[in-house]
């Protein structure tokens, strides 16, 4: 017999507008950590102009209690972020990586990337927040010593987080077609490359820091 | 002209004999000019194979029948040059589809399941009246509706797609296509709500993951990126509305 279509208990069952809902909070969330990630990123390279321009924006933050509402505010974001998209992943992820292997197609496999450095972010963002906290409140000179002890982490960090931004976002715009494909690709690779360039020169002030202030 | 010998891998199962394992057989050809893939399996067919079980109807890429996956791609075995390829091929059936044998699938019984499914017909309260002149419609609206009809239902789409892959209730993107045709039609006469209860969900629109594999495959060019991304906009609007 051919399917007919809508299954009754389908639409009895659950809410027939939860996969929209679940779409939506996906790319809500997901255009929320990417505005924290690019905002951050501009915040810590105000150290290439000054240890004391660092010092008085984490004040001012600090102050106004923003970081006290942003950072739990962030995390809240990114854990539904993660509870959203973990839906995407095939229960079956081996017919995912049979069929990226036989067609290697280049955007199907960007989508693995962005499973793996999603996993990346989860386990290092989280212990970059609890290394954060634990030397409360933020100054360029603990941050300067944390960075030139870990700098690798950081740079992981970096280009996993810039890596699944610039692709989550590209997506996005792909699928509700609010640009054509290759104008969005170049202007995210641009986007990127300037974060990137702008986090690698702070990471450099900072690493240069650490080891004058030893 | 070239005088390269090509060595094809095929992919060789027949159901109706399970009993003989799946495998890849080789088989050696002197390519000609201008020769496709189609014109290289009907060669080994007469000369080397009989057996040998593929599609095709038109060979002028407008049946739809000889897709198959060419080097791991999706792609139409009528329309594709030899001479775009190194001297090794491999030659694979379409996934996703029934297997009839070797590189023959079935997507006849998949399409007519869409079609079906979206109910991809005009819908409308109107009596047809033989007598009278149609009613008119705006030139660029036509085209909007000729232009998703341009599918010529090959598959390609739906191989390439990793959902559709993964899980079998998904439109993929010549359903979604298909829906898209019937939205912009003035003379259907389905709402917003009805689109919602067939493509609305993750069977539809919300399955896609963007990755837009159908439409790097897709012989006839469609723009499945503007279709995929037009049917979720007005989808969004429909479900939030309510
Ligand atoms: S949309 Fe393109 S690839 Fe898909 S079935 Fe139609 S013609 Fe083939
Ligand atoms: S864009 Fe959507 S329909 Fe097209 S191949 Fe990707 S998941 Fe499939
Ligand atoms: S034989 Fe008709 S499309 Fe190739």
């Amino acid at each position: 017999m051919l399917d007919t279509g809508i299954s009754p208990q389908r639409s009895m069952g659950r809410n027939p507008r939860i996969d929209l809902y679940l779409d939506l909070a996906q790319l809500i969330s997901g255009f929320l950590l990417v505005g924290f990630l690019w905002t951050h990123m501009v915040f810590v390279a105000t150290i290439i102009i000054g240890a004391d321009t660092f010092n008085s924006l984490a004040q001012f933050l600090d102050d106004y209690y923003l970081s006290y509402v942003g950072i739990p505010f962030i995390g809240l974001v990114a854990l539904i972020h993660v509870i959203v998209v973990v839906r995407r992943i095939p229960n079956r992820y081996q017919d995912y990586w049979r069929h990226a292997r036989t067609i290697m197609h280049f955007d199907t496999w960007t989508w693995i990337f962005q499973v793996v450095t999603a996993l990346g972010i989860a386990i290092l963002a989280s212990i970059h927040v609890f290394a954060v906290i634990m030397g409360w409140p933020i100054d360029a000179d603990t941050s300067a010593a944390r960075m030139h002890a870990f700098w690798w982490f950081y740079l992981v960090l970096l280009i996993l987080g810039e890596y699944h931004a610039g692709f989550g976002i590209y997506r996005q715009f792909v699928k509700w077609g609010w640009i054509k494909r290759k104008t969005i690709g170049f202007a995210l690779k641009s986007i990127t490359v300037i974060i990137v360039a702008l986090g690698l020169a702070a990471l450099w002030v900072f690493v240069q820091l650490g080891g004058a202030l030893r | 002209m070239s005088n390269r010998t090509l060595t094809f891998s095929v992919f060789r199962y027949n159901p109706a004999t399970p009993e003989i394992k799946p495998c890849m057989q080789s088989y050696q050809l002197k390519e000609a000019g201008g020769m496709t893939m189609f014109v290289a399996l009907t060669k080994i067919r007469e000369e080397q194979d009989p057996s040998l079980m593929f599609d095709f109807v038109c060979r002028a890429s407008i049946c739809g029948s000889c897709a198959m996956l060419i080097n791991g791609k999706p792609r139409l075995a009528c329309k594709t040059l030899t001479r775009d390829y190194g001297t090794k091929i491999t030659l694979m059936p379409l996934p996703v589809f029934k297997l009839i044998g070797d590189l023959s699938v079935d997507t006849g019984t998949w399409f007519r399941r869409l079609s079906v499914k979206t109910r991809a017909w005009v819908h409308t309260k109107k009596e047809f009246d033989p007598t009278v002149l149609e009613e008119r419609m705006d030139n660029a609206t036509a085209l909007e509706i000729y232009e998703p009809e341009r599918c010529i239902e090959c598959g390609c789409c739906i191989a390439g797609c990793a959902t559709a892959n993964i899980r079998e209730d998904f439109l993929g993107a010549a359903g979604l296509n298909r829906v898209a045709r019937f939205m912009v039609d003035p003379r259907d006469e389905r709402s917003e709500q009805e689109y919602f209860e067939i493509v609305g969900s993750d069977e539809g629109v919300f399955g896609c993951y963007g990755l837009m594999a159908c439409e790097d495959n897709c012989p006839t060019k469609l723009p499945l990126q503007y279709q995929l991304a037009f049917v979720r906009r007005k989808m969004a609007v429909a479900g939030l509305k309510r």
